[in-house]
């Protein structure tokens, strides 16, 4: 399967980087690792007439807590780096736990925190051949006038399939953006659109230049429970993260959980913070955040297994999570889920 | 005899070296100047009349060299004689979503493409057939018009007498099982180089289980004597099955060479090693089977619907399998086979790995486990009261010769800890026994004739060299060192000393292929025949040099000897000079044919099944259960393997852990998903081999019954474990959780929605007794 | 579209080709410079059968851009041991059956050997865990296992590969 025609740029900085992308604008494509972007050209979703190499601008890699407390996470730090870190398994778990599960150890080599949180979403009827593509007519997405999920409406399910967004989530974290107009940052919840097409708010002279975590958030016990039906490659039909602060009461002090895998975005369970804030650990209490994170997660048939099971997973996962994250002993970082 | 030393002893293969260089070259390494890309069209349509078709757009560009439609490849083919409906290029109508329609060959990959997206077929959309159960009632728009109702084949057979056995038994039950399709998934997808030569000869590199075969269907198609050209076989990653037949692309590539002039390559993507499938089918099974108070089983009755596909391929032997092997495994009287093999508009499937035998097995295997329950008995122990004593023949014309069934029950009840841990587990964590059986080749050829099904020449010149000449076919299970092992044995040499050439139509003797696991057994006969002769050769020379008696030599450690007088010894190279001054270069052939005994019976059908030998198997699976998610963990499976004798260990337990492998696919995540005729995956991505991560211990012990018959003793080793592993695996899950999945895979969510269904119907018990006891 | 010149190092080697800028690491090794060790198995990097290492980092060459690969040093199959030898994995990858019919072991002892490099005794849990982007269909990995332990055993030692192998 042979790759469209396309121009590969490789920019030493970022300010060229931007300066290439608005030139082009939506006809180029930013290439990191590459695992997301180069199968789906092969499948010619896609034909930019410039592809941007940005892997040989070292000041987007790297890891690093500023002085005020601020994590800070270069876009184009590996997988690996960031799932091997010390600093980020004992202060903030739940990146550890998500950025682990991600595919398998090779992809993970290649693979970036930047690419990652911009995947392109994914979906049975989306991510097959051309031919395959061809021969139905297309869909909403590519090429076609129908979703061939919901073919009633007009709105496209893609699903959002990264690991490490939701974990992010959790964690109250920030992007840094640079583009044209310079640089802006914005809360990561705001980045996702819940748009199987129009899935992040970027623009297309735009690129994504780091991942904050602010100071309040370091030390939060968290966990990230994947639904998936091999324990390598794949990625989630279901994914649950959790961050939690508990005080030596066993009191929660604050709560985040973010489901992904289900959504055309990843998305905070919007009353999980408010319901378990000051509160103890209750089975009651568990159970009532979990029904909330189905109202959250709607999966559709989109994939392999059920919407059904998706959603029973979604509970399962997020009441073994809440769990695992209230009763951890505080010094000890949760264990990463391998379900 | 005299102890071996070289049979028995493990040892690497003798092509690793080319394997773990990179040096080693498979079909799409090759590549030679001039060399054009060829690329396939395929269908969109289920089922559909090819009304016309427009090249001219694609001929006009000038990195096209050559197009090919179903006017170029008219002649039909297929594996089996009675089933000759495919073409390599469809002429008249495609029949499922994948289809071959046309194919170009052109510069570049790129060209090629855009050349396939410049043809215009018209085509005329008929209605479409997807569900076996319902493309057996079509009353009209056949697959094939010869084929009324959609149905391929349907075979009934009967032995003893049912209504007397079912009469006897104190236990029956009578179920539905459900087996999805599964693909072979060789990690080396089909490719297919053909050069056309200056001389009007075609030369054909293929990755191919079966170059004879393919020999024969491109001399058809292209409608050239076979004599003008010459298949060989390159290294080949991984076969079970899905090269064992003629796939369309090794036609294609031959068909746009010769219109090119050109040398042509295809290599198929992923996806269309998926469409052009050959792989199990989804079958339905229903059994009943009744035993007696003691757990003797005294009647079986199956009844065995098989969604074939768009083609006959492998077809009829694949639902005859599923009958012959299905009670033949135990000492059962009373036997009813009904198998119909349905057409319906997807991928045709055809032989892999335990072929026909797979489904039913898992089928049988856990009803026998099921009413070893309803008896109070242990499964294992049932299996023990229901063996066979060879040699015997089975109720319906099986020759077994050797039966190590129970040595292998006997090993895995031991090494698994199963009196220990049977019902005994935690709950949540079970154990599960099964058995399952395989042939050793088969008895009869596809293709009728007197021919013998392989054929060995050994040429030993002035060097000294061995040079083994063999048609049969290396595909990873150890076939070249097999010939290398014996010849070195019988010779008395060095394996490093003989030299092997394989598979090429130009070279070497016609061998039928590498299917239904008859090399060893055959091929492997052939080249103990050969190498005896050429031993005679020399022993011969040797003996009028020492002025002996021939029969006091011996030959080991490349020296040649008599027995009683060490002193009267030469050495190998020596002797074969001596040899040579005597015949002039030193030529033998040896050849295999299976024994009139061993092919069977006369009834309909009859033809498959019947085998030289059969290799048994007998395992044990334990799991655990997570009943919140439903996901079944393997922890651990211990396969004993009768193989007869193993002539290299270390290759045995490959093929054994292997087969054991492939089964945890299909028993837990491996399936085909179709909406539609239409595959929803045909990627590694979605298709889910198991990785490192879901692979749990798998232990191999092998067991030697030394079948009288089997070169050495050796029987097959490379499929008859695979079958005995699914219904282990689900007999743990029974054993761990209570509950039976009779569904094929046994998915977490199958498993989950069977847990509550249970908990519901305890509930319901528990409710109507007027609360928990 | 024009092609462009790029210089890839591989297995010690500076190599120059001419190449459309796009073209995948893999398909340059296997077409322009003639290394077929590293294979195809699938259409989207699941398999792991292309896996070579970039600066010592196993990655999967099906998604590796070859000009974007120009500062790397890359290592194939090929270049896992000098010409005419044949390293202690290699050796026990053969002889433990870690090989059947070969297509993945490319990949695998790339897999392994920056396993081995950066953790010489690695645990059987770590062993699987590094292996697990490599689909191998025939071994069922375990005598693929076997071959890592008995290479641990040996450590460093160059073993020559034999020509004709004595006792073998």
């Amino acid at each position: 399967m042979s790759l469209p025609e396309t121009r590969v740029l490789r920019p030493k900085t970022v300010e060229e980087a931007v300066r290439i992308l608005a030139e082009n604008g939506p006809d180029a494509m930013i290439l990191a690792g590459g695992t997301d972007v180069v199968p789906n050209l092969q499948m010619k979703l896609f034909s930019p007439r410039a592809l941007v190499d940005i892997k040989p601008i070292r000041a987007l890699r790297g890891i690093a807590v500023e002085d005020s407390g601020t994590l800070r996470i270069g876009a184009l730090t590996t997988l690996t780096e960031i799932a091997e870190s010390p600093l980020l398994a004992a202060k903030y778990p739940v990146l550890s736990s998500a950025v682990g599960t991600i595919a398998g150890p090779l992809q993970r080599n290649m693979g970036t925190i930047g690419g990652n949180l911009c995947l392109e979403t994914r979906c049975r009827w989306y991510n097959q051949s051309y031919f395959w593509r061809k021969s139905l007519g297309g869909c909403l997405k590519k090429d076609g006038p129908v979703c061939h999920v919901a073919p009633g409406g007009s709105r496209c399910w893609a699903v959002w399939s990264g690991d490490s967004a939701p974990a992010f989530l959790t964690l109250d974290a920030e992007i840094e953006i640079m583009g044209a107009k310079g640089a802006r940052r914005i809360p990561l919840k705001d980045f996702y659109r819940n748009d199987g097409i129009d899935r992040i708010a970027l623009r297309s002279d735009e690129l994504l230049v780091a991942v904050r975590v602010p100071p309040q958030s370091a030390g939060r016990r968290g966990v990230y429970h994947k639904l998936r039906l091999r324990n390598s490659i794949d990625y989630p039909l279901a994914g649950v993260a959790v961050s939690m602060d508990v005080d030596a009461a066993r009191v929660c002090r604050s709560a985040r959980v973010a489901v992904t895998g289900v959504n055309p975005a990843p998305l905070l369970v919007p009353q999980a913070g408010e319901w378990l804030v000051g509160r103890k650990c209750s089975p009651e209490l568990i159970e009532r955040v979990a029904h909330a994170a189905i109202q959250t997660g709607k999966p559709l048939t989109t994939s392999a297994s059920t919407p059904v099971y998706r959603r029973d997973m979604l509970r399962l996962f997020t009441r073994r999570a809440l769990e695992q994250a209230w009763n951890a002993r505080n010094d000890l970082p949760v264990s990463p889920a391998a379900d | 005899m005299a102890p071996l030393s070289i049979i028995g002893k493990p040892l690497a293969m003798t092509d690793s070296p080319a394997k773990v260089t990179g040096f080693g070259k498979y079909a799409d390494d090759l590549s030679v100047p001039g060399m054009l890309v060829g690329k396939i069209l395929h269908s969109p349509h289920a089922h559909a009349r090819i009304r016309s078709i427009q090249a001219a757009k694609a001929l006009a560009m000038p990195e096209v060299k050559a197009v090919a439609t179903g006017q170029d490849t008219r002649i039909p083919y297929g594996i089996l004689p009675i089933g000759h409906d495919e073409r390599a290029l469809a002429l008249d109508k495609v029949r499922y979503i994948g289809d071959n329609v046309a194919a170009v060959a052109a510069t570049t990959e790129q060209a090629a493409e855009r050349a396939l997206d410049l043809l215009e077929v018209d085509y005329e959309v008929l209605p479409a057939w997807f569900d076996p159960l319902e493309s057996m009632k079509a009353a009209a728009a056949w697959i094939h018009d010869e084929k009324p109702n959609n149905i391929e084949k349907e075979y009934h057979h009967e032995f003893g007498d049912l209504a007397k056995g079912f009469g006897e038994a104190a236990f029956v039950r009578e179920e539905r099982y459900f087996a999805g399709e599964v693909n072979h998934a060789a990690m080396e997808p089909h490719a297919t180089l053909a050069l056309w030569e200056p001389d009007g000869r075609l030369t054909v590199h293929s990755s191919t289980q079966v170059p004879y075969y393919l020999h024969r269907t491109i001399a058809e198609v292209c409608e050239m004597p076979m004599s003008r050209i010459r298949v060989i076989k390159p290294l080949v990653g991984g076969g079970f099955g899905g090269k064992s037949e003629v796939i369309p692309l090794e036609v294609i590539a031959p068909v746009l060479a010769v219109k090119a002039k050109r040398p042509v390559k295809i290599t198929y993507t992923r996806e269309e090693v998926f469409l052009a499938h050959r792989g199990r089918p989804i079958t339905i099974v229903e059994l009943k089977m009744g035993i007696t108070r003691e757990g003797k089983i005294s009647a079986v009755a199956a009844r065995v619907v098989q969604d074939g596909g768009a083609y006959c391929g492998y077809g009829p032997v694949t639902v005859l399998y599923s009958g012959a092997l299905l009670g033949a495994i135990y000492d059962i009287s009373n036997v009813r086979y009904d198998g119909f093999r349905v057409l319906t508009n997807k991928p045709a499937c055809g032989a892999m790995r335990g072929h026909g035998t797979v489904n039913v097995r898992f089928a049988f295997e856990s009803m026998l486990d099921a009413l070893a329950c309803d008896a109070g008995l242990d499964p294992a122990e049932v299996r023990r009261r229901n063996l066979l004593k060879a040699p015997c023949i089975t109720v319906n014309g099986l020759r077994v010769t050797s039966y190590g069934l129970p040595e292998c029950i006997e090993k895995v009840v031991e090494r698994s800890g199963w009196a220990q841990k049977k019902g005994q587990l935690p709950k949540g964590r079970g154990i599960g026994v099964a058995c399952s059986h395989y042939v050793s080749g088969a008895a009869n050829p596809i293709i009728r004739s007197n021919m013998p099904h392989t054929t060995v020449n050994i040429k030993v010149d002035r060097d000294a060299a061995v040079t083994v000449y063999t048609g049969a076919s290396e595909i990873g299970q150890g076939s070249d060192t097999m010939h290398v092992q014996i010849a070195a044995e019988i010779l008395g040499i060095r394996p490093g000393r003989v030299h092997l050439v394989a598979a090429d139509t130009e070279l070497t003797p016609v061998d039928l292929g590498s299917y239904s696991s008859r090399v060893t057994f055959m091929a492997g006969n052939a080249c103990l025949a050969a190498a005896q002769k050429i031993r005679d050769q020399i022993f011969a020379a040797v003996a009028k040099k020492f002025g002996c008696d021939a029969a006091r030599l011996e030959a080991r450690d490349d020296s040649i000897f008599a027995k009683d007088d060490p002193r009267l010894r030469i050495g190998f190279d020596d002797a074969v000079v001596l040899a040579i001054d005597f015949h002039g270069a030193l030529v033998a052939q040896g050849s295999y044919t299976p024994p009139e005994e061993s092919r069977g019976g006369k009834h309909k059908g009859a033809g498959v099944g019947p085998s030289p030998s059969y290799s048994y198997s007998a395992q044990v699976a334990e799991v655990s259960v997570d009943t919140e998610t439903g996901q079944v963990t393997v922890e651990r499976i211990v396969a004993a393997h009768d193989c007869g004798k193993a002539l290299n260990p270390v290759t045995v337990d490959g093929q054994v852990i292997g087969s054991v492998y492939m089964g945890l696919g299909q028993a837990v995540q491996e399936e085909m998903v179709w909406e539609n005729g239409r595959l929803m995956n045909p990627s590694l991505l979605e298709y889910r081999i198991p990785s490192t991560l879901e692979t749990p211990l798998i232990e191999s012990i092998i067991v030697e019954s030394e079948d009288p018959e089997g070169p050495f003793g050796a029987k097959e080793a490379g499929e008859g474990s695979l079958a005995a592993t699914i219904p282990a695996v689900a007999n743990a899950i029974y054993d761990a959780v209570g509950v039976r999945l009779n569904t094929l895979p046994i998915t977490p969510e199958k498993v989950l929605a069977a847990l509550r269904e249970k908990e519901k119907q305890e509930r319901a018990r528990n409710g109507a007794k007027g609360g928990a006891r | 579209m024009t092609k462009e010149l790029i210089q890839l190092r591989v297995n010690g080697e500076t190599r120059e080709v001419a190449v459309p800028p796009y073209k995948l690491l893999l398909d340059v090794l296997r077409e322009d410079l003639g290394l077929t060790g590293s294979k195809r198995g699938c259409d989207d990097s699941s398999c792991g059968s292309c896996a070579v290492l970039a600066d010592g980092v196993p990655i999967l060459a099906c998604v590796a851009i070859a000009s974007c690969y120009q500062d790397a040093g890359i290592t194939t199959v090929e270049g896992i041991a000098p010409p005419g030898e044949l390293t202690p994995l290699q050796e026990s990858y053969a002889a433990a059956g870690g090989s059947q019919c070969g297509f993945c072991s490319p990949g695998f002892l790339i897999s392994i050997k920056a396993l081995l490099e950066r953790n010489p005794n690695p645990s059987d849990e770590e062993i699987r865990v590094a292996l697990s982007s490599n689909l191998c269909r025939c071994t069922g990995y375990m005598q693929i296992y076997e071959s890592v332990k008995r290479a641990m055993a040996h450590g460093a030692a160059r073993v020559a590969a034999a020509p004709a192998p004595v006792g073998r």
